[in-house]
């Protein structure tokens, strides 16, 4: 059917075209204070189609498959391409076909019947367990068949299985703890692992006192880490450098620190891992940053053109997109720090200049001082104010345990571990109004 | 739309023992337009529609959600969830909502200058004009509308068609002078046809703002300390949404929402207790025509009413769906809202904002012997119960004796919610309302907002 939809607008006069279905299976189980409240099944079947003609570029969503529907939409959309302008940066989709080879540890076909509700029963068992009182979080589930095709010889398809479990447990109001469990196949969720953790940060994290400002050497857990490398891995899209939202704009060359950030598009067990980009090029393991050196952005076929580069087979037809970030760096016991902090979540982060890299965030759960290499008190109030340029040269070290991670705010796909960066700064509320 | 299949979903679900059930069919129809640098990227246009169907089994709830719209495939899917909720039981809350009124009522906003009669190079040319105007670094725009029309039901006598069509519009602005370095965004959107975006002002708009910009690039000081603060209408809003709109919602009192978007540090018995000083009245109201956040009936049938989250200083209400007016012993006030068909209605805010009072502007100002003026913002955030929030001046003044002087650089509040309330002594008359996509849910749900109020002066506040 989308071959028939490419062939239709190559005849109508379309230059590029590409042509995308996604049928989709989605289950979601939320589950609040013990207690299932909602179970959601979803089904969905959306095709998607991209238009060039002579540098005029378009796009739309067919609802309806029929022969009929199919024509007036295509009818429509040569139509309101024409009334377009040309985009002088356009240099056309990528060119197959191409040879594509699987992706281990993509698809699992147990996912499709998974009793979620079982497992959610269990997680909040083990977290309630480990001291909480209230657990919270959904269990979610999903099946995709991907099909795409282009007017340059792509005819390729994909099948993706994913399960995400985050739970949240508290024991009071200023008490709680947070994980979540992402895995593609059955056998790597570990809803128990991520439940007892959620539980333990929330014992652990009783009569929180005020935090002060300052700066600290601070542990960021992997789910508080994944929230601030989302935006570093948005950084290297050339979309947010050529739009002014990128503190990684003029640094191909430049050291950034001492890292190595890997945008692993084959990653097994990877969320954001498929076999092909938007474009229908086959995706890539692309060293985005190594050793601290910014190596490329991430490019579709028009962008690395621009930059006289090769595509890193991350498009995005607007825009190049992350596939999955892969964090790596010298390994060691993170927490052997004299005077630090150990930030288990963060949410809201927020830019006041994405340029410059002014930016803060605020975590959320389980926060703890961190004295002679012990994790201690617990504190709250708290928000990293700080310079992205700043913390991506403050990283030290990494935990020796990889997690693949994703979180609510945070929807890039991250293989990350603890992280210590120094001279993190602190800022609060004064004192006075708390 | 055939809502034959909403009726055909409903009464299969009541043949499967449900003993509620509602469906709510959407379609979308829209386009949008983007320039980058000036540059037009992918535009496009979309039409989407679909049905999800909300129930309660044996207590418990279940949703179906679909946009294959044949009574085979609802079956399917509702058949599915059916599963889902049985097995759920094991665990399941005991779901149920406060009374409902039967409703039978259609309503269609009114265009002046229809959304599909408008010729898309016309709306290009809206963009590329605004896109003239700004001179900077590097500037992304963008233009979108679309109608969304929704038929609800449920078993319960409620029947309610509407038909909303909104425009929006975005900018991101980045400005540099030797070394330094300045970002700018606003979202404006209006209910209606492309009769909004007269109102907006946007030549006069982006030619101040990007002069006041480039003056606070190069002439900007710091301040510190503590010192009263006026803030303008923008950073009004932005604090009534976050500190006076989001922690009265009544899922995240009960914790519904603790895993995702968080909690809250009000809770139920706190009603009647003072929050802020007297001049502090907060609303969120989505009766008010042509606003982004208007809405006649909410995502559960549920006429939207105006609420009083905080009058005169003390904690009065809070914004409930049925279930959570259940809870708490009251009738809900119309405050759930779907982004769209495969979504569950959450509590959600429409336009949130401070009522005006009696002062001028230049009369708060006047009475500030040191202080900064606050006029809009660019970073903000604020901890996941709504206590510990943080406003950084985009553009920003100091006041010295009354008057406005220089322009201030970053000018950080960073501050909890009793303090802010609290040090409000006296509140302006220039209501002025700003438009937003408010995120809630897992699937992350944005839904169209407005936020806003009068300018309000803060005394003896840390600035940062």
């Amino acid at each position: 059917m989308i071959d028939k939809i490419k062939d239709m607008l190559l005849k109508g006069g379309a230059d590029d075209v590409v042509v995308t279905r996604v049928e989709s299976e989605n289950t979601q189980v939320k589950f609040v204070n013990n207690k299932i409240v909602n179970n959601t099944v979803d089904s969905s079947n959306i095709v998607d189609v991209f238009v060039a003609k002579n540098g005029r570029l378009g796009s739309t969503t067919i609802k309806d498959v029929s022969e009929k529907s199919v024509k007036k939409a295509i009818d429509s959309l040569m139509s309101f391409i024409g009334k377009m302008e040309r985009n002088k940066d356009y240099r056309g989709i990528a060119k197959g076909p191409f040879k594509y080879s699987p992706i281990e540890e993509s698809y699992d076909k147990r996912v499709e019947d998974l009793d979620t509700a079982d497992l959610v029963a269990k997680g909040v068992n083990v977290s309630l367990d480990e001291g909480a009182k209230r657990v919270s979080g959904i269990m979610e589930t999903s099946c995709s068949d991907v099909s795409l095709v282009s007017s340059n010889g792509v005819d390729v398809s994909d099948k993706k299985s994913s399960i995400y479990y985050s739970v949240r447990a508290l024991v009071d109001d200023d008490s709680s703890g947070h994980m979540n469990s992402c895995s593609c196949v059955l056998d790597k969720l570990d809803v128990e692992g991520a439940s007892k953790k959620a539980g333990g940060i929330a014992s652990l994290s009783k009569n929180p006192v005020e935090g002060k400002e300052g700066k600290y050497d601070v542990v960021f857990s992997p789910l508080a880490f994944t929230s601030i490398l989302n935006f570093i891995g948005e950084a290297a899209s050339s979309f947010s450098v050529e739009s002014g939202m990128s503190f990684l704009d003029k640094g191909i060359g430049k050291k950034f620190g001492n890292f190595t950030l890997v945008d692993d598009g084959r990653l097994a067990n990877g969320f954001g891992s498929l076999k092909f980009d938007e474009e229908g090029r086959p995706t890539q393991t692309t060293k985005v940053i190594e050793d601290g050196v910014l190596k490329t952005y991430l490019h579709n076929t028009s962008s690395a053109s621009r930059y006289n580069v090769e595509p890193t087979g991350n498009a995005g037809l607007i825009y190049p997109r992350v596939t999955n970030n892969v964090l790596s760096g010298e390994k060691g016991n993170v927490f052997d720090v004299k005077d630090g902090l150990y930030i288990t979540n963060v949410w809201y982060t927020r830019f006041q200049n994405y340029a410059s890299g002014e930016f803060s965030t605020i975590p959320r759960d389980g926060i703890f001082l961190i004295k002679n290499g012990e994790i201690g008190q617990s504190v709250k109030n708290i928000r990293v104010s700080d310079n992205m340029l700043e913390v991506m040269k403050n990283i030290v070290l990494m935990g020796k345990e990889k997690v693949h991670m994703k979180s609510w705010e945070a929807e890039d796909s991250c293989l990350l571990s603890d992280v210590l960066v120094k001279n993190v700064n602190i800022s609060k509320p004064s004192e006075d109004d708390t | 739309m055939d809502t034959d299949l909403a009726g055909f979903a409903i009464k299969h679900l009541q043949g499967k023992g449900a003993s509620y059930v509602e469906a709510r069919m959407e379609s979308h129809e829209g386009s949008g337009f983007v320039l980058k640098n000036g540059n037009p990227e992918v535009s496009g246009f979309d039409e989407s529609s679909g049905i999800g169907i909300r129930f309660i089994l044996n207590g418990n709830m279940g949703f179906a959600t679909t946009n294959k719209l044949s009574k085979n495939e609802i079956r399917d899917v509702v058949e599915r969830a059916l599963r889902l909720t049985r097995s759920g039981s094991k665990i399941g809350e005991n779901i149920s909502f406060s009374d409902s009124k039967e409703v039978n009522d259609k309503f269609k906003v009114v265009q002046k200058q229809n959304i599909l009669n408008v010729d898309p190079s016309e709306k290009l040319k809206i963009i590329k004009d605004v896109d003239k105007l700004v001179k900077t670094d590097s500037k992304y725009i963008s233009l979108s509308d679309n109608i969304i029309r929704k038929f609800y039901v449920n078993s319960e006598g409620v029947n309610v068609y509407s038909e909303i069509p909104r425009v929006g519009m975005f900018y991101f602005l980045n400005l540099s002078q030797n070394g330094k370095g300045v970002q700018r965004w606003l979202q404006h959107g209006g209910v209606g046809g492309y009769e909004c975006i007269k109102s907006w002002d946007l030549d006069e708009e982006l030619l101040r703002e990007i002069k006041e910009l480039k003056r606070n690039m190069k002439e900007g000081v710091k301040a510190n300390g503590v010192m009263d603060v006026v803030c303008a209408p923008e950073i009004t809003g932005i604090a009534v949404h976050e500190a006076a709109g989001h922690p009265y919602e009544a899922d995240r009192i009960a914790g519904r929402e603790a895993a995702q978007a968080g909690e809250s540090f009000i809770k139920e018995s706190m009603v009647g207790e003072r929050i802020g000083s007297d001049c502090v009245t907060v609303v969120d109201d989505p009766s008010l025509e042509g606003s982004y956040g208007f809405y006649k009936f909410d995502d559960e049938g549920v006429k939207g009413k105006r609420k009083v989250m905080i009058e005169n200083g003390k904690i009065k209400e809070f914004m409930h769906d049925r279930s959570t007016s259940r809870q708490m012993g009251v009738m809900s006030n119309g405050a759930a809202r779907a982004c769209n068909y495969n979504m569950e209605p959450l509590v959600r805010m429409s336009n949130t904002f401070m009522l005006p009072g009696k002062y001028s502007e230049e009369e708060l100002v006047e009475g500030v012997k040191k202080g900064v003026y606050i006029k809009s913002f660019m970073e903000w955030n604020i901890d996941d119960k709504r206590f510990n929030q943080k406003y950084t001046g985009s553009e920003a003044y100091l006041i010295e004796n009354g008057q406005i002087t220089k322009p201030v650089k970053n000018a950080v509040l960073e501050i909890t919610t009793p303090k802010l309330y609290q040090s409000i002594d006296a509140v302006g008359d220039n209501l002025q309302l700003f438009a937003g996509n408010c995120g809630k849910g897992d699937p992350i749900q944005g839904i169209p907002v407005l936020m806003g109020g009068p300018s309000i002066r803060l005394r003896k506040v840390r600035v940062i």
